[in-house]
């Protein structure tokens, strides 16, 4: 059996397809023709805001995004709509709330809060369950026979004051209270515990009580009387505001039950309305309904509850309780509104600041429940009325202002204890600020905001929007948060000169600069007005001394600043932050805001040398914390990284930047994305790096590199790519620089075994090893194979469990030697075969290996041996001082037999091989496969001829005649045959 | 067996104008005969003298003699028999025919301390003398229609209360500190409105604990020769809780008891009127020792206004 000679280059021009031309690139951008994408990209853009830029708190963007989101289709939506969106808002409200105020943060509360205020709310919360989840009245008898019980016995196991939910049967939401409940529970644990003998026989009570009145088939008693019962009790909740901070939490609950029970008395009234008493059908009412409408019946039910509201004494509870079935007045009046501006004034009577705006809140909560139809009807009747039916809380937030106004000038103000207090009254009643405020604004058009801003008293006349008269502080706050972008850009100075005159203790001044700044920015005005605004602001920076005020400030116009291109003042910002830091650095609030400057002034300068231009930037930087720090440097990293770097002091700038990354990472975590990106960024870096023809000074810094990073894997792979892509470019320098291209291969050689997984390292060492090649250095590449070989040798798993990925990467890393070797000159002392001959004992010791893989390594081997057979070898390593086999071995029949020897052997072995295939496609496939090989390496002599028949045969036999490969192999099988008995 | 009254009206409130409808309700399980079934309306203000302000001797006269105000009796049905099972018998009375004259007036229902004024419908089933007679008897409320066709607009006062208009004895350093609390109220008001007005304190320089209003009802009884007037405290609404800022407006808004009002009546043998009383408490700590007292009595902590209050017939 002899090897086919073959002329490669006439192989290769006779297959290779005929090239041409092109004009232009494929890949390159097309021209943007279509129209439509171009209106999306614009749309876009147009819409697009960074969520992560908002001024405020992420709880506020969720807020305002939804509300942007549905104002639009609220107003073009019905009613109910409108409903659902005011109703869904009031829910996340509340859940703010709640958290705003957490109570486990709070300690006093067990000693302030009355024992009956516990029970009082385990019990309605109970009963509210009960009597909700109950739409008819079989549910509401089950409710009564399971659900109590349940509880009851939860509650008696755990011997607790406060319920634990049942099992998922009532809404999320009230399971979500009930565990807030519990954690409240856990906070106070001093406070005395009920004997479960008392809270069952309640329990039992209240059931009795409910279940008697249903059974005694006086359905409408029963759950009057328990509503009204527990309304009273609830509205009286709200009266008690010793325990300030559980305020909030209290309200929630309890304002969730007077809805509740309003929803329930509203059905009711509405049912009246309806159908008969025998229960036939009245009528419908329409959405919009007029009084008109309404059955005498269903009105004098509604009066009753009036009547009886009205009853009430104390203020508090019959303001809860008339604005809990607001709605109801609809079958009473035509213009409910009236009631609203009523019932606000009636909250004046109420001089506790806290239960006073809470109730205001409640009130504007109400309100939206009358507004969607009757807004309609108010725009109808006066379309540009000054307050446009929202007069009542124009009327809200005077009366708060007044009421603030009062708390602030209070004598006791020189107590620091009582200015504590106050700051913490005000931090609790800001939620209902914000929330009424909103409201205000929420669906005010343009021309109104004019008129409402008016009517809360600023400015002297309308061409003045905002006159010189200081305000509340925290008034002003929710205010300019609320008002339209385009009046605060066109009232920009006005704006700064109310927050200047507005001083109190009721919210930090500068938090109202910060927001003006922020504000600004989202609409982009008048180019002088930017500039009396920042100049004004400047000056009120510098007086400060604190860096947390500046930086609070600063960080809200940088945006502002950069946009209009001052350049002079990014400088001035760092130097004066770096005067005001002191030697504390920066702490927790001011890092964020330091962090958040930064990268501003980062994306804005887009490439390091401005900012390394920016005096004190390296400073600043150096003020922050490891965290933040972090952030920044990524930052910089990745900006700087978009072009080669070649000034020495930027890469020793970032070399620095990337150590102080890398040591930043605690426990290396190859899951961990921050990371993976930390490493990718430090990995591009030092490819970016660029010391031109210096290369020496560049093999050093990869050397530090080493040392710096040593402990990442991919670092460190990048830093082998790296060295081996500087021996090549030495090596193409032309000059004679052996000595730098060993050092090169040195360092190649001591970083690779570092490297942890194995298959990166053969890869490595074949790259290093191809890279020796063409240095000409061919010991360094035998040692380098010889490296390989043994990281192959250790690749074998003893478990035998291989990933059939992992497999077929070694299979192809393994085909890859096979092609290197065509290059390798053969060692005399060793034996020209003898890379061939260990790979295959290595191959052979896989005890993992598949038939069909070793077929197809033995396959590469046969075309290896053809290959180097030949008198001209297709490729070699064109270094001029390394001879290939083919001059090394020319002629020597030694040589030619040694190959064949041994790649007889090989044959043998693989026909058994392929019959050792258990699949029986597989087998096909692989017959087909070794028939070619074979046909391709040897001449077509008898002996082979019959042994690719047999192959054929066998393929035939697995995968049917019909197979394509399997034609066209016998088609060439055929050509052979006919080309050998013309050779024969 | 048994008889049931159901008037039309679930809330049996009937106009005096208006006839009363409904129908009796005969449910039994046998056929009986009867000697007709009559239908009787009875309205009477009852008096009665008892503790408050009368004396012993008035006490021991006891129950002044009623007024009758009417007292009809018609025949729904002959004599004859009724089926077993449920039988309806529908029926209409007017509670005072036209030509009907030197009766009292028809006042509204009322049921006060002293004077209850109350309408009756009783229904009697006759069965001769060795069966009982069968009856039911419902109440039903009477409200009066305005009698003048013009509506009464509402009067309202204005008031003022100083340091100085109280006729009581003060704190000290109320009296010396000083306090102005204006406003105006309703004077005159029809019964399905509420009393509005509004208050202002001006200025207090002891801090207010509360406002209230107090609306009082007061029922004379003619007994011989003296009048004996009972007070009564009916409702108190909270109309300020706190010390509140000055010089904000504060709405009054009382609705109306509906039970317990009817329009204000000055006639001979009785009368029933009301009164409001504005109190303003102010924070002292004698206040918390005497957390229930009598409101009739002005205190140390308290300043009084007190406006007479007419009730007039809903406004149609």
């Amino acid at each position: 059996m002899a090897f086919r000679i073959r002329d490669y280059e006439a192989e290769e021009e006779a297959h290779s397809l005929p090239r041409l031309r092109t004009d232009f690139h494929p890949l390159a951008s097309s021209s943007p023709s279509p129209k439509v994408d171009d209106d999306v990209v614009e749309h876009e853009k147009s819409e697009f805001f960074d969520p992560l830029r908002r001024p405020e708190t992420t709880e506020m963007v969720s807020v305002e995004d939804l509300q942007e989101f549905d104002i639009a289709s609220v107003t073009k939506a019905s009613s109910s709509d409108g409903f659902q969106h005011a109703e869904r808002e009031w829910n996340l409200f509340k859940r703010l709330l709640m958290q705003r105020f957490s109570v486990s943060k709070t300690v006093s509360i067990s000693s302030h809060l009355d024992m009956s205020l516990w029970k009082a709310l385990g019990f309605i919360y109970l009963t509210v369950m009960t009597i909700s989840c109950c739409s008819t009245p079989g549910t509401f008898v089950f409710c009564l026979h399971h659900n109590f019980d349940s509880r009851a016995l939860l509650v008696v196991q755990r011997s607790d004051i406060i319920l634990k939910s049942g099992k998922g049967s009532e809404k999320s939401s009230t399971s979500m209270h009930l565990e807030d409940l519990d954690d409240l529970q856990k906070v106070s644990e001093d406070v005395k515990v009920i004997p479960k003998e008392e809270y069952i026989s309640r329990l039992h009570e209240l059931k009795d009580d409910i279940a008697r009145a249903w059974h005694a088939d006086d359905r409408v008693t029963s759950l009057k009387l328990s509503i009204k019962a527990i309304l009273r009790l609830v509205a009286r909740l709200l009266m008690d505001t010793t325990a300030s901070q559980f305020y909030p939490t209290v309200f929630v609950l309890a304002t969730d039950i007077l809805d509740t029970l309003g929803k329930m008395v509203w059905e009711r009234i509405k049912q009246k309305a309806e159908f008969q008493e025998d229960g036939s059908k009245l009528c419908s009412l329409p959405e919009r309904f007029k009084v008109a409408d309404v059955s005498s019946d269903a009105k004098e039910t509604c009066n009753n509850w009036f009547c009886k509201i009205g009853s009430v004494k104390e203020l508090l509870p019959r303001i809860y309780l008339e604005l809990a079935i607001l709605p109801c007045w609809r079958f009473l009046l035509d213009e409910p509104v009236d009631c609203l501006q009523r019932l606000v004034m009636m909250t004046r009577g109420i001089a506790d600041p806290l239960a006073s705006s809470y109730c205001c809140l409640y009130l504007a909560h109400c309100a939206q429940k009358l507004h969607p139809r009757d807004m309609v009807i108010c725009a109808n009747r006066e379309p540009f009325s000054t307050n446009f039916g929202a007069g009542y809380l124009i009327t809200c937030i005077n009366d708060i202002k007044t009421m603030l106004i009062r708390m602030i000038s209070s004598k006791e103000m020189t107590n620091g204890k009582v200015l504590e207090n106050k700051k913490l009254l005000i931090s609790l009643v800001e939620p209902a600020i914000e929330y009424i405020m909103k409201s205000l604004f929420e669906n005010a058009i343009q021309r109104q905001v004019s008129n409402i801003i008016l009517d809360l008293g600023l400015g002297g006349n309308p061409s003045v929007m905002f006159g010189k008269f200081p305000y509340i502080s925290i008034l002003l706050h929710h205010l300019l948060k609320q008002l339209p972008a385009e009046i605060v850009s066109s009232n920009a100075v006005a704006i700064l000169q109310l927050i200047e005159c507005s001083k109190d203790c009721s919210y930090d001044q500068h938090l109202n600069y910060r927001l003006l700044g922020f504000r600004l920015f989202e609409k982009s005005c008048q180019i002088d007005v930017v500039n009396a605004v920042v100049e004004k602001i400047m000056q009120v920076v510098t007086e400060y001394s604190g860096l947390n005020q500046y930086l609070m400030v600063v960080d809200a116009y940088v945006d502002i600043i950069i946009q209009n291109q001052m350049d002079s003042y990014p400088g001035k910002i760092l130097e004066d932050i770096l005067k005001r830091s002191g030697e504390k650095g920066a702490g927790e609030n001011e890092s964020a805001c330091l962090q958040s400057i930064l990268m501003k002034l980062l994306s804005h300068f887009n490439n390091l040398e401005s900012i390394l231009a920016l005096n004190h930037f390296l400073e600043v930087l150096d003020m922050l914390d490891a965290s933040p720090r972090g952030v920044v440097n990524t930052n910089i990293l990745s900006i700087a990284t978009r072009n080669y770097i070649c000034d020495p002091t930027a890469t020793q700038f970032l070399f620095e930047i990337s150590q102080s990354l890398h040591d930043g990472i605690e426990f290396p975590n190859v899951k961990d994305v921050d990371f993976q990106q930390q490493a990718r960024l430090i990995s591009r870096f030092v490819q970016m790096v660029d010391y031109g023809p210096e290369v020496e000074r560049h093999l050093t810094f990869l050397v530090d590199c080493r040392g710096a990073f040593g402990t990442t894997n991919e670092i460190k792979e990048t830093l082998v790519h790296s060295s081996n892509y500087l021996a090549i470019k030495a090596m193409r320098d032309g000059k004679k620089q052996t000595g730098f291209v060993k050092s090169c291969l040195a360092f190649s050689e001591v970083t690779i075994p570092s490297v942890s997984a194995s298959a990166k390292q053969l890869n490595l060492y074949l790259e290093t090893a191809e890279v020796a090649l063409l240095g000409g250095l061919v010991s360094h590449s035998y040692g380098l194979l010889d490296s390989a070989f043994s990281c192959l040798q250790s690749s074998d798993t003893p478990d035998g469990t291989k990933q059939s990925t992992d497999v077929e990467g070694l299979v192809l890393i393994l085909q890859k030697i096979c092609g290197l070797l065509v290059m390798v000159p053969g060692n005399p002392d060793l034996g020209s075969t003898y890379l061939p001959k260990a790979m295959i004992s290595i191959v052979s010791s896989y005890s993992w290996i598949t038939p069909k893989f070793k077929a197809r390594i033995l396959c590469a081997v046969v075309l290896l041996l053809a290959t180097l057979s030949q008198s001209r070898l297709p490729y070699c390593g064109n270094h001029p001082e390394v001879y290939t086999n083919d001059l090394l071995f020319f002629g020597d029949p030694s040589y030619c037999r040694e190959l064949e020897l041994l790649s007889n052997d090989i044959l043998q072995n693989l026909v058994n091989i392929v019959h050792q295939e258990p699949s029986q496609v597989t087998r096909g496939n692989m017959a087909l496969e070794t028939c070619n090989c074979i046909l391709s390496s040897y001449r077509s002599t008898h002996e082979i001829l019959a042994i690719c028949t047999k192959l054929t045969a066998t393929a035939k036999a697995c995968s049917g005649t019909n197979d394509n490969f399997l034609k066209a192999t016998i088609r060439s099988l055929d050509e052979h045959l006919s080309t050998s008995q013309v050779c024969m | 067996m048994s008889v049931e009254l159901k008037l039309s009206r679930s809330n049996r409130v009937y106009r005096a104008t208006e006839p009363i409808e409904g129908k009796i309700i005969i449910t039994s399980h046998s056929s009986i005969s009867h000697y007709g079934i009559r239908l009787t309306i009875y309205g009477s203000v009852n008096l009665q003298v008892r503790g408050g302000s009368a004396g012993v001797i008035e006490a021991f006269y006891g129950v002044v003699k009623p007024i009758t105000i009417v007292n009809r009796s018609l025949e729904i049905k002959p004599s004859g028999k009724i089926t077993s099972g449920v039988t309806e018998i529908p029926f209409s009375v007017v509670l005072r025919q036209h030509g009907e004259e030197n009766l009292e007036k028809i006042y509204e229902t009322f049921h006060g301390v002293n004077i209850s004024i109350q309408y009756l419908v009783t229904a009697e089933i006759m069965r001769g003398y060795l069966h009982k007679v069968l009856t039911s008897t419902v109440e039903f409320i009477v409200e009066n229609d305005n009698p003048l066709d013009s509506p009464v607009s509402p009067e309202t006062v204005i008031f003022y209360i100083t340091q100085d208009t109280q006729r009581h004895p003060l704190l000290p350093e109320v009296k010396s500190g000083g306090f102005r609390v204006t406003g105006k109220i309703s004077t005159q008001c029809a019964l399905s409105d509420p009393i509005t007005g509004e208050l202002t304190v001006e200025s207090s320089a002891v801090p207010i604990q509360s406002i209230d209003i107090h609306l009082f009802r007061m029922e004379s009884v003619l007994v011989g020769e003296m009048i004996v007037t009972e007070t009564t405290l009916i409702q108190t609404t909270q109309i300020a809780d706190g010390d509140v800022s000055r010089n904000l407006t504060l709405p009054i808004y009382v609705i109306l008891p509906r039970l317990l009002t009817c329009p204000t009546e000055l006639v001979g043998p009785f009368s029933i009127e009301f009164k409001l009383m504005i109190i303003i408490s102010f924070q002292s700590d004698l206040s918390k020792l005497h957390s229930k007292s009598d409101p009739k009595i002005p205190r140390l902590w308290t300043a009084v206004e007190s406006v007479p209050l007419e009730l007039v017939y809903n406004i149609k």
